[in-house]
């Protein structure tokens, strides 16, 4: 990283661009995408199995794109890019996890449900 | 830090300090900045979807419509379709950055603006036609945050729309100066970053919507 470069072009993080591995991600997070449309609108499985999939399509497509696009590794261009990112991470998770959660517990002592509703379990859209 | 481990050290004569400043690597310095602040937008994300998960809820609905009664996923689809391609189409013109063809990082960004352009007319195609059966934000608490997440994503596509016919003006004005490229950089992760955070919008907000 520290380096000092004549032409920008020759500076790693231009270099490391792939026209291969961003058609890979396209074609793998498209296809992904496809079966997630697919499974939503057929209800082919139960509704929670159907949001369980979607999640892990979506959990695949976001660990596809970030290796092929963002080129999360361990290179030494971009070591510290991904360092960033897995600190963040634990962040994301447990911002929308704990919220889901509290919130999740808090309306059974709290509110009351309408009538139709209260036969429905409750699920979270990230499903946390 | 700057030793090549390609080249031998011969431990005779081995040095274990720079006798000169490397230099800094402007490049690497702020794309790297740029990385932690497009971290810190993903942490707004992380506000919105976990106000989602709370607000999905079927107390929020206050009378309105849930998500199952009115999105209609083959806009949200187009919208995956031009925002992938795009984004694709963004990493040809990062090759051509490499090879150093400027027609080719001004063409690939060209196409890749104007797919952004696409994004939005089916994102205001599908807003418009639901404003129009009467879906508001203001209806109730899971349409505000529905009508956020797609408009807070929105507004990012038309940030990159913005940004990419800035960058072709300075592509084409400055060439490849260390200025014009780390903004190109820039840019990548930006605009790379929204196909990621598109995954999590079409996924839990409009797919599981569907399910929920």
């Amino acid at each position: 990283m520290t380096e000092h470069m004549q032409d920008p072009l020759n500076h790693p993080e231009v270099q490391l661009a792939n026209g291969r591995a961003y058609l890979a991600s396209f074609i793998i997070s498209m296809l992904l995408m496809t079966v997630g449309l697919w499974l939503a609108v057929t209800h082919i499985t139960t509704p929670l199995g159907t949001v369980l999939m979607i999640s892990f399509l979506a959990g695949v497509a976001v660990i596809i794109q970030g290796y092929f696009i963002l080129h999360m590794d361990i290179s030494h261009a971009q070591v510290w890019h991904t360092v960033a990112m897995v600190l963040f991470l634990p962040l994301f998770v447990v911002t929308i996890g704990l919220t889901a959660w509290m919130f999740h517990g808090l309306y059974q002592r709290t509110m009351i449900m309408p009538p139709a509703a209260s036969s429905m379990a409750h699920m979270s859209p990230m499903s946390h | 830090m700057s030793a090549s481990a390609a080249q031998k050290v011969d431990p005779a004569h081995a040095t274990l300090w720079a006798r000169h400043y490397a230099g800094h690597d402007m490049i690497g310095t702020r794309t790297f900045g740029f990385w932690l602040y497009m971290l810190t937008d993903a942490m707004v994300y992380a506000a919105l979807f976990a106000t989602l998960g709370v607000l999905s809820h079927v107390v929020n609905l206050a009378g309105g419509p849930s998500s199952s009664a009115f999105i209609n996923p083959v806009y949200a689809y187009g919208q995956t379709i031009t925002l992938f391609l795009s984004v694709l189409i963004y990493g040809y013109s990062m090759v051509a950055l490499k090879n150093g063809n400027r027609g080719g990082v001004i063409g690939g960004m060209f196409v890749a603006m104007l797919l952004g352009v696409v994004y939005l007319v089916i994102s205001g195609i599908d807003i418009g036609n639901m404003f129009a059966h009467g879906i508001f934000p203001q209806v109730s608490g899971f349409l505000s945050i529905f009508f956020t997440i797609i408009i807070y994503h929105a507004l990012h596509i038309i940030v990159g729309v913005v940004w990419m016919l800035v960058m072709m003006i300075q592509v084409a004005r400055e060439g490849f100066s260390a200025n014009v490229v780390y903004r190109l950089i820039n840019l990548r992760l930006f605009w790379h970053f929204q196909a990621v955070i598109w995954v999590f919008v079409f996924a839990f907000v409009y797919l599981q919507g569907i399910v929920a």
